[in-house]
């Protein structure tokens, strides 16, 4: 773990506290690092255009190959295992099955506009196929949408991929958490200051490599409709 | 850390019970404890784990998926509510596991909106009738905090937690407007030690199961001292049915027991002389519908509420990083009270919150739109935000309410279906108070503001009232229609205020435990209600409650 990682915080390494952690935070953690399962829900062409998808609604291509962090696999597993979180839309089909009618839809979009599978285009056109979904405007497989509303989808579909990618400690050093602090405590609560442990904010001018269609985001379609996405508890 | 040392009674198969409680969290919990100290013979059931804190819970979001009730739901409507992990906990503590434990008390007017605004609906109780209970359960769990100024003002047993980066902005941003605030609490957080449980250790996963102890949760505070007064308490045991005979009594239906589904899928009775549902205001509803009992009026599932939850979050120049302190540490109840000059009725307070990273990035998500590298860019500056949350009170309405879903369960049961639609009064009050706040978070010096729409916690589905025709239970939770059927949750609330719910749902327990132990076996044996209020036990609480603090107004 010695080279530098993205974000502000360069040497911070919330692994490093680890011996500070409690034992089962320390276990739960060290499996997600260390133990990431086969894939065993999707079908192989499935996985290979989940990969593609995921690359792009948590793009990683400023990691190095070894520190990328692996996300369908752990979506698979949930889905393997069908957990969710305690309850569906009405107007949404099983987690499962959407994910099932979603991936359709994504590949048929790609065949409509460029006459190739979305693992086939350029990371450009993967952008602006997503895009569509973000804005709910499919251009294709209007009969996939009628069954799987596409807002709820790509709601499901980022929440997924933010789920597993920032749940990682690797990601909680690129944004400056300072993670688990059971029973070690903060003492520093105030001004933003850091831990003795923790690193203080270092900025310096960051580009988005490759692509970057997706750094100019705009507000999801219909937003009110919105209301009641996916949520934890709040106050 | 808890440590329960007591062994635990086991009632045997086809013995009889006094009281069997569905649900132990905030309600069950406070009464299951309270009915063991006076000597009843009672179980707690619960459809998850009885936990080991130590061996089970994680200082990790995603770790802490099993703490809330994941089982199938059905959420609709106009305005869907988001279930699971936003309002629901599952096992024993229940809710209370992954409260913020924001602990305000309701404002006298919360209990009389109709009288005093037209809106809503007056409680069969006022506050006056459940101030002392307040008093008790802020000793009982107890409650840190400044002097609080707002309903009927009062001072807390223990004193306020020092400030974190989202309580700071909170002060700055009302002070600048002119606005009172309350910082370090009321929280259920304890700001020192207290015989075996620890102090606060500021690591900002409230919301994922206090590891430390220091935030009060009913397995901590109540379920211990249950044990040790003889109490047992089935966990793992999934309730589907409440059973009624004629029970010797004449004509009148009486409840008998409850059918369970244990660990391994099996289905057991439990005879009991007197049966109280408390699992919240979504599964009370499905189990009374389910066991098609105090429901002649139809009113069961009706008038379920959620608060306004709107976030609003903030981006400044300067450090934040509020993943330090609990999420729940200051708050303002300035906009609490109905103003006319505003064009709609009832109010809301404003609160802090303070998102772990998943949890933020999925209010980026909904409030910006936010994915691909917009969302990694807008993540790496997570420490440079804070988040604050609206909680304004949505009216009660018949049409928002708990049915039952043609799906079933992992045991063959229907599944709840929750249909939710906002009103005009409760758009224009959202539309106000999310402006509010954000007035707040610019005047705070934010830079940025942007906001989620959402809700939090449930209360409603089984409404306490004085007409039997337009509600389920009396104001002592016992129902209209079945003498020695009780209610004892949230989803006894005509109305709910725009105050965190849990130390409410704990008062009425308390007093509705005294109610029960004043009649004693006349619950058992008569149909006959009695109405008068009990007088309030002190001697109930758990060890260690008094003689610690002497809150002065």
């Amino acid at each position: 773990m010695s080279k530098p990682g993205p974000g502000y915080y360069p040497g911070f390494h919330t692994l490093d506290q680890k011996k500070f952690w409690d034992a089962a935070t320390r276990q739960v953690i060290l499996e997600r690092v260390h133990n990431v399962p086969e894939i065993r829900f999707f079908k192989p062409e499935q996985a290979r255009l989940m990969e593609a998808v995921c690359a792009r609604i948590l793009p990683q291509d400023d990691r190095g190959e070894a520190h990328k962090i692996p996300i369908v696999p752990w979506i698979d597993e949930r889905l393997f295992t069908d957990r969710h979180d305690g309850y569906r839309f009405e107007d949404m089909p099983p987690d499962r099955e959407a994910y099932q009618l979603g991936l359709r839809g994504i590949e048929e979009i790609a065949r409509h506009l460029h006459g190739k599978g979305f693992c086939d285009i350029g990371i450009d056109e993967q952008d602006r196929i997503l895009e569509t979904l973000h804005d709910a405007r499919p251009p294709a497989a209007p009969e996939i949408w009628k069954q799987l509303p596409i807002h709820r989808f790509w709601m499901l579909l980022v929440q997924d991929c933010i789920t597993v990618y920032y749940s990682h400690p690797w990601a909680w050093d690129e944004i400056g958490f300072g993670g688990p602090a059971y029973p070690r405590a903060y003492m520093r609560l105030e001004r933003g200051e850091p831990e003795p442990w923790e690193k203080d904010e270092k900025r310096h001018e960051w580009t988005a490599p490759g692509s970057s269609l997706s750094e100019k985001f705009t507000h999801v379609a219909g937003q009110a409709e919105h209301r009641g996405g996916p949520q934890g508890g709040t106050h | 850390m808890q440590r329960i040392e007591t062994p635990m009674r086991r009632f045997a198969d086809g013995e009889e019970v006094d009281y069997a409680i569905v649900g132990v969290g905030a309600g069950g919990g406070v009464l299951l404890q309270r009915l063991a100290r006076a000597g009843f013979r009672v179980i707690g059931f619960d459809a998850g784990p009885f936990w080991d804190t130590e061996r089970d819970w994680v200082s990790d979001e995603t770790g802490s998926h099993k703490l809330y009730w994941n089982d199938k739901r059905i959420t609709g409507g106009q305005d869907p509510l988001a279930l699971g992990a936003n309002n629901s906990g599952k096992g024993v503590g229940g809710g209370t596991v992954h409260w913020a434990s924001f602990t305000p008390r309701f404002h006298p007017s919360d209990f009389q909106t109709d009288t005093l605004d037209g809106v809503g609906a007056d409680w069969p109780l006022t506050y006056w009738d459940l101030k002392p209970y307040y008093e008790l359960m802020e000793k009982e769990l107890p409650v840190s905090g400044p002097y609080f100024p707002w309903g009927d003002p009062h001072s807390y047993p223990y004193g306020p937690h020092p400030m974190g980066g989202v309580g700071d902005v909170l002060i700055h941003g009302c002070t600048k407007l002119g606005l009172g605030v309350s910082a370090g609490g009321p929280v259920a957080i304890l700001s020192g030690s207290r015989a075996d449980r620890p102090h606060c250790i500021y690591r900002g996963f409230c919301i994922q199961g206090c590891k430390v102890g220091a935030k009060a949760s009913t397995l901590i505070t109540h379920v211990p001292d249950a044990l040790a007064n003889g109490a047992e308490i089935r966990a793992h045991s999934m309730v589907s049915r409440v059973h009624v005979g004629k029970g010797g009594l004449g004509k009148n239906r009486r409840v008998t027991g409850v059918s369970y589904f244990d660990a391994e899928g099996r289905e057991h009775f439990q005879k009991a002389k007197a049966v109280v549902v408390a699992g919240y205001a979504i599964e009370t509803p499905r189990l009374l519908l389910n066991s098609g009992l105090a429901n002649s009026n139809g009113q069961v599932g009706r008038y379920l509420m959620a608060q306004a939850g709107n976030v609003v979050l903030g981006r400044f120049e300067e450090l934040i990083r509020m993943y330090k302190a609990p999420p729940a540490h200051a708050l303002t109840e300035h906009f609490y009270e109905t103003d006319p000059k505003r064009g709609f009725a009832r109010g809301f307070a404003v609160q802090t919150v303070g998102p772990l990273p998943i949890a933020f990035a999925k209010q980026l998500m909904t409030a910006k739109g936010a994915w691909g590298w917009g969302l990694r860019r807008l993540m790496m500056d997570y420490n440079h935000w804070a988040a604050l949350g609206l909680l304004g009170e949505i009216l009660p309405n018949a049409e928002n309410r708990v049915t039952l879903a043609g799906e079933k369960d992992q045991f063959g049961l229907p599944v709840a279906k929750v249909t939710f639609n906002l009103y005009d009064n409760d758009k224009k009050l959202i539309e106000y108070g999310k402006q509010k706040v954000m007035d707040i978070m610019w005047a705070a010096g934010a830079k940025e503001v942007v906001q989620e729409a959402r809700y939090a916690h449930l209360v409603g589905g089984a409404r306490m009232g004085r007409d039997p025709g337009e509600s389920v239970t009396d104001q002592f939770g016992r129902t209209h229609e079945i003498a020695n059927l009780f209610i004892c949750d949230g989803s006894l609330m005509p109305t709910q205020g725009s105050a965190n719910p849990g130390l409410t749902i704990m008062a009425l327990a308390a007093r509705i435990a005294d109610y029960m132990i004043a009649q004693g076996d006349g619950i058992f044996t008569s149909d006959r209600r009695a109405m008068e209020p009990p007088a309030m036990r002190r001697d109930l609480s758990p060890p260690d409650t008094w003689g610690h603090g002497m809150p002065t107004v």
